[in-house]
């Protein structure tokens, strides 16, 4: 047989009450830092800046906007630095890269040469 | 009104302002030791985790003192559960964005992985695991049968059922009208006896 709702209600209040009792110490010993960290709130002026934190995130949006809807040229620029790494992440770049050494000795060879070619 | 008697004033004026504030933080701590662990439990229920209960409890004891203290002591309650509700309410949806972007980088799990040592560690006051088991279950079918609850519902049920306040209340602390938290209590109530109904002795 289905209980009823007051039943229900009532039983789960007494399962709910029951799960607070049982609550260890060391959570009572967190929620009693936690409430003593919220008194020490308690008449302590609030930062000025933290008065500027909405004026500020709307201004932040109109700027991230203004710079978002520029033209082609400003895009050109921003994906300048991709374009950049891109280069430098290239296939060919590790290939030189692993090649270093050789590349350095060629400088080398090439300074030293100028004296056999000349 | 000479010098003396300014003075005076002044100073009887400080005592009082200091004597006013110090009773009104001595009533906030009262308060909130009395909340906090209903709170925090409410809390867990709704995350389904304790860790994240107790940053939301803290927060939402730091944001009652900084911006409430100063109303009326029988409006706490109300105004502490709105605050602790909205913090859950966000909770989940950062909850759900991170999900969305953290199954794209999660690796598939091992069984090992779903050791817990810290679980499977003897119980510290000596009970059984089926002892355990037979005194958590009701709780845990009531914990799950809640959390499955519409958001709504469940806000409803657990500050009218769990911390006691009434329609009134309920229906500040959840920023509806008195009509929404009737209908969503009845319906999270019906729904809860049709899950544990049954099942509960």
């Amino acid at each position: 047989m289905k209980k009823t709702d007051e039943q229900i209600s009532k039983q789960a209040k007494q399962a709910f009450d029951k799960s607070v009792d049982e609550l260890d110490a060391a959570t009572l010993s967190r929620l009693n830092r936690g409430r003593h960290a919220a008194l020490a709130e308690a008449g302590r002026p609030q930062q000025a800046w933290l008065r500027w934190m909405p004026a500020t995130g709307v201004a932040a949006a109109a700027l991230l906007a203004i710079f978002m809807l520029q033209g082609p040229a400003d895009i050109e620029a921003i994906t300048a630095p991709a374009s950049d790494l891109e280069i430098l992440l290239g296939e060919e770049s590790i290939e030189m890269l692993e090649d270093l050494e050789f590349y350095s000795w060629l400088d080398d060879e090439d300074l030293d040469g100028e004296g056999d070619l000349g | 009104m000479t010098t003396d008697t300014l003075d005076f004033a002044v100073s009887c004026t400080l005592k009082t302002t200091g004597a006013r504030a110090l009773q009104k933080e001595r009533q906030l701590g009262e308060f909130l030791a009395e909340v906090e662990r209903r709170a925090l439990r409410i809390a867990e229920i709704a995350v389904r985790d304790r860790d994240e209960a107790l940053d939301l409890v803290q927060d939402a004891m730091i944001k009652l003192v900084r911006n409430y203290s100063e109303r009326g002591t029988e409006e706490w309650r109300p105004l502490f559960y709105r605050i602790l509700q909205n913090g859950v309410r966000d909770w989940h949806r950062r909850q759900a964005v991170r999900n969305r972007v953290m199954v794209w980088f999660q690796k598939p799990k091992s069984d090992d992985s779903d050791y817990d040592v810290i679980a499977a560690a003897p119980d510290p006051d000596g009970r059984t695991p089926d002892e355990e088991l037979q005194n958590s279950e009701a709780m845990q079918d009531m914990e799950l049968a809640v959390h499955a609850l519409p958001t709504r519902q469940r806000e409803a049920f657990m500050l009218r059922t769990f911390e006691g306040l009434d329609v009134a209340g309920t229906a500040l602390a959840m920023g509806c009208s008195q009509g929404s938290v009737k209908t969503h209590y009845s319906r999270a109530v019906h729904t809860l006896r049709e899950k544990l109904g049954e099942h509960w002795q």
